[in-house]
């Protein structure tokens, strides 16, 4: 009886044990964007590589502060911050125990970081949250250096990037010993590294979730963060361009095409995001589309034929055009329109609209957020779709990973790692 | 152009000829063999793609029905049953069944041919299937021939239709084969043949991928299109003519629409290759033939020339006077019996001109010695009675013997002087002095003579001679000696006279002919038998009672001194006409 209680408590132990976070290994992700570099202070202008260095960099530099989720700003390297009312300042006191990733101790004067400025404070913090804003010195190469749980270990720009865990990392040295990042990888590719063991995430189509599922296979989701639009250049009349958005069948694109996953919407920003994505309008009208497409041109409709969503989705709208009596010609590098991906970045409405205005035909950029994105949408020269997740297949052997707007890698986990 | 020459021009020539007429004839008869295989071969071919097209109809048809029979299908149905169908749910389900059977295009359809699920363009759910074959609403349970929209156009296809029930209602699978290179290469075309499929001017290909040069198949394939009925044609792909293929062309017919027309074609290469090597053999067979030709003709002629050419100098030997001339030939053909005749010839030629010369000196001593013995005898007669006379007075009458005697003395000398006459004209001819030939104008000659008859002409009132002089306008150069000339020209004016005792014309005309000049005299009298005028330039034949004879042989003698030719033409009772012919001199 004796000897069946202990075997019962050496089994306990080993499932316990098998649960709890290692410490080891390293975790291979492949994406299609390429990263040119780390530089925070370098902001990219394609949607998907900002995206994908965004997400690179929060591993490695940090902010002041930071935005959970659901966009509210929280603690990070400052633990709190006051306002100097008789200094017009606002002082914000530093973490103690902070070091660079070069093992340089972070410490500002006092303890504080005191900043002057009369903006109030919601925007103030939004501002430092943002990537740009990151705690970071020189190290002795010249080399950026930052106080994230990663630190950059090798970077071969358009290619691949290895990060290895910040020993001294003031939250705790992270489980992962190093992430090895393999950029510019295709999709297909992907797909048959994941399935050789080759990779532990990677992207899957958002048209492919159900099928990975129904085989077994582990996908994840991001939150709402990816937004398909249309962008007109400017050889594409009013008349056209109304007439592609009244074409457009968004519920029978998401509904089906897209497998019901995301949201159609005739926003650019999601509505967890804005708030107000319900107010643009996404209804179909296509007798008014036929009217004005009456006599119309054929224009020229370009996306990026590598990307299987970008294919399905333009197929679908060239048909809706077709139908309202508008020839949408797959041609790449003409003008006419494109299909883009713009991606949310940050829980930061006002982040966002600046990140997607990049990749947009110029607007204005004052106002507020519903104001701004009403003017980038004016005329018809942009036309959201619908917005959708990212979607990753992840490898069971990957432990507390969340594909969330920020990655945290710091967390993550491999079982067969050393404990 | 020589026997020789003559000889081997036709021995070429027929060589010549009857290698072109072998080489066409060869070049013909194999372009007609070639042309008569390569359309069995095309129509065998065109019978076995028909075959074997229908064979893959079947083969699709029976995937569709795999397609129709399956879970996938049947839950297909299931979901279209439904009031509201989820089309997400069937969105990838269409792949999923045209990846498991092979497919390259399948949509799954309501009965009202809106799509539920497409395998080639998932995009298209919602829209109404056009390519389902469907006629009066009728969906053909056999294979047909269509074409498939697609995003980049629309695609020739091999494709079957079936049908999934699922309680009460039911949905279509229409799966489809690409008509593409593969297909091409799978069905395979008979050896020495290869398909071509002709979809639109931007999508003609074989076995073997797209055709670089397809647009020229456009002008066929759009006949075919137009008329639905095969056609043939030759394309020629580029400059090579070795690039040309002979092409059948028939339709693919959907629906009594032409969907695609297909060729069946054979290159043309080896036939080509076969003509061209028939031709450069039938030429180098024809050169070789032409040499050959000339050596054997140059040594066959060479033998049967050579026995002829020396026939020929000897001919021309004899014609030249030599009658002694001989040919030697081996004898033991025509031409040596020939030879044997010549030479036959020839002696009694030369024996037959020994004895007429002889002859001819006898007759000539004969007419010599009649023509003294008569000259001679007309003044011996009246010397002899002269003599007597003499004889008979001095007899008879001494008393008037002085008298006599005076005459007959007188008469004798006379006579005595027509003797010595006589002689001294023999003498002359005898000794005819060679000519002194000097610079002349024939015109001058001419005149020269005449002018000394003018006074006699003039005396003759009873028997006028008419005059007519027809010189030469332009002057006619002779080298000449003109006395000899002169008394050879007027020898025969006064034989033209003679010639005219009742009057008559006398003509004399000058002319230049060629490299020559030419005189004629010519009377208006008796004129001459054809006997006469060929012995009228023998020495003492005269036709005249009191003639010599040796006038006309004196010119005869003159003009031949002179390097000249003389002839006469006369008919009795129509004049004679001398003609001399002179070589021209230069003018000075």
């Amino acid at each position: 009886m004796q000897r069946i209680v202990l075997l019962w408590i050496a089994a306990a132990s080993l499932l316990v044990a098998g649960q709890r976070p290692h410490y080891g290994g390293t975790l291979r992700i492949e994406i299609r964007a390429v990263v040119r570099n780390l530089d925070p202070t370098d902001i990219a202008v394609e949607p998907a590589e900002a995206a994908a260095k965004e997400q690179l960099t929060g591993q490695v530099y940090e902010t002041l502060v930071r935005l959970d989720d659901r966009g509210e700003p929280q603690p990070w390297l400052a633990t709190s911050w006051i306002h100097d009312t008789a200094r017009k300042k606002w002082v914000f006191t530093a973490r103690p125990k902070v070091q660079f990733q070069n093992g340089v101790v972070w410490a500002p004067p006092g303890g504080v970081i005191s900043m002057a400025d009369d903006r109030p404070i919601e925007q103030i913090l939004r501002d430092l949250a943002r990537p740009k804003n990151a705690v970071m010195i020189r190290g002795s190469d010249g080399a950026l250096v930052g106080t994230g749980p990663f630190k950059v270990s090798q970077l071969e720009p358009n290619a691949s990037v290895v990060l290895a865990a910040h020993e001294n990392y003031w939250g705790g040295r992270p489980f992962l010993d190093a992430i090895e990042i393999r950029m510019g990888r295709p999709l297909r590719e992907q797909a048959l590294d994941f399935e050789m063991g080759r990779a532990d995430i990677t992207e899957i189509p958002i048209t492919e979730v159900r099928r990975a599922r129904q085989r077994g296979s582990i996908v994840l989701q991001s939150p709402l963060l990816e937004t398909l639009a249309i962008v007109f250049d400017s050889t594409a009349t009013p008349s056209q361009r109304e007439a592609v958005a009244l074409s457009l069948d968004r519920g029978a694109l998401q509904g089906v095409l897209l497998q019901k996953w995301g949201e159609a919407s005739g926003a650019l920003a999601p509505q967890w995001l804005s708030g107000y994505a319900f107010i643009f309008p996404a209804d179909r009208d296509l007798v008014k589309a036929k009217q004005l497409a009456t006599g119309s041109a054929s224009l020229s409709f370009s996306y990026d034929r590598q990307d299987p969503v970008l294919q399905s989705v333009a197929e679908r709208i060239a048909l809706n055009a077709a139908e309202a009596g508008l020839t949408l010609r797959n041609t790449t590098g003409s003008p006419g329109l494109r299909l883009i991906r713009l991606r949310v970045t940050q829980p930061d409405l006002e982040w966002t609209l600046d990140q997607f205005a990049l990749a947009l035909p110029p607007a204005q950029r004052n106002g507020s957020g519903w104001e701004r994105e009403q003017a980038l949408l004016e005329g018809f020269r942009v036309i959201p779709i619908v917005h959708l997740p990212a979607s990753y297949l992840v490898s069971p052997r990957v432990r507390q990973w969340n594909p969330a707007v920020r990655w945290t890698l710091a967390d993550t986990w491999l079982p067969e790692a050393r404990p | 152009m020589t026997f020789r020459t003559k000889l081997l021009l036709i021995t070429s020539l027929t060589v010549t000829g009857s290698v072109a007429l072998a080489t066409g004839a060869i070049s013909l008869w194999t372009r007609l063999t070639f042309e008569r295989m390569d359309l069995d071969r095309r129509q065998t071919a065109l019978r076995q793609f028909q075959k074997d097209l229908s064979t893959r109809g079947q083969e699709v048809a029976a995937r569709v029905q795999k397609a129709a029979v399956s879970e996938t299908a049947l839950r297909v149905a299931i979901e279209a049953n439904r009031p509201s169908p989820d089309l997400s749910l069937l969105l990838n389900d269409a792949r999923t069944l045209a990846e498991t059977q092979s497919l390259d295009f399948l949509d799954l359809v309501q009965p009202d041919l809106s799509i539920l699920s497409s395998a080639h363009w998932p995009a298209r759910f919602g829209y109404k299937n056009d390519w389902a074959g469907a006629e009066n609403g009728r969906i053909s349970p056999d294979p047909f021939l269509t074409r498939v929209p697609t995003q980049e156009g629309s695609a020739a296809a091999l494709a079957a239709v079936r049908t999934v029930n699922a309680g009460e209602k039911k949905i279509f699978v229409l799966g489809a084969e690409r008509l593409n290179p593969s297909f091409l290469a799978s069905i395979g075309a008979s050896p020495g043949t290869r398909a071509v499929l002709w979809l639109s001017d931007q999508e003609v290909f074989d076995a073997n991928g797209p055709l670089a040069q397809g647009g020229r198949l456009a002008q066929l394939a759009s006949e075919v299109e137009h008329s639905g009925k095969p056609a043939n044609a030759t394309i020629q792909w580029d400059a090579s003519n070795e690039s040309a293929e002979a092409m059948q062309a028939m339709p693919f017919l959907s629906g009594g629409k032409v969907v695609g027309v297909l060729f069946i074609g054979t290159s043309l290469r080896e036939q080509i290759r076969l003509q061209r090597s028939i031709l450069w053999t039938g030429l180098l067979v024809g050169a070789s033939g032409i040499l050959l030709g000339l050596l054997t003709g140059l040594w066959t002629t060479e033998r049967v020339t050579r026995p002829v050419k020396l026939l020929a100098e000897g001919a021309k030997a004899v014609a030249g006077g030599d009658l002694n001339a001989q040919v030697t030939i081996s004898p033991g053909d025509e031409i040596g019996d020939l030879a044997e005749s010549f030479n036959a010839m020839t002696v009694q030629l030369s024996e037959q001109r020994a004895r007429a010369i002889q002859a001819e000196r006898v007759a000539a001593w004969r007419e010599l010695a009649r023509r003294l013995a008569h000259e001679l005898k007309n003044p011996l007669f009246p010397l002899q009675i002269t003599v007597e006379n003499l004889r008979k007075a001095r007899a008879q009458h001494p008393q008037q013997f002085e008298e006599v005697f005076e005459q007959c003395t007188s008469t004798l000398l006379a006579e005595l002087g027509n003797l010595r006459g006589i002689v001294d004209r023999f003498s002359d001819f005898a000794k005819m002095p060679q000519p002194t030939k000097g610079p002349a104008e024939l015109n001058e000659v001419v005149r020269g003579a005449v002018h000394l008859f003018e006074a006699q002409f003039a005396a003759r009132t009873t028997a006028p001679i008419e005059l007519a002089l027809q010189l030469s306008p332009d002057p006619l150069p002779v080298q000449l000696d003109q006395e000899q000339m002169g008394r050879a020209l007027k020898n025969l004016v006064l034989n033209a006279m003679d010639a005219m005792p009742a009057g008559g014309t006398l003509r004399i005309r000058t002319a230049r002919a060629g490299d020559s000049v030419s005189l004629e005299v010519a009377d208006s009298g008796q004129g001459l038998t054809q006997e006469e005028c060929e012995r009228l330039f023998t020495p003492y034949y005269t036709t005249k009672r009191h003639g010599t004879g040796l006038g006309l042989a004196i010119v005869q003698s003159v003009v031949s001194d002179h390097q000249g030719k003389i002839s006469v033409t006369s008919e009795p009772g129509k004049g004679a006409c001398f003609l001399i012919t002179l070589p021209a001199g230069r003018i000075e």
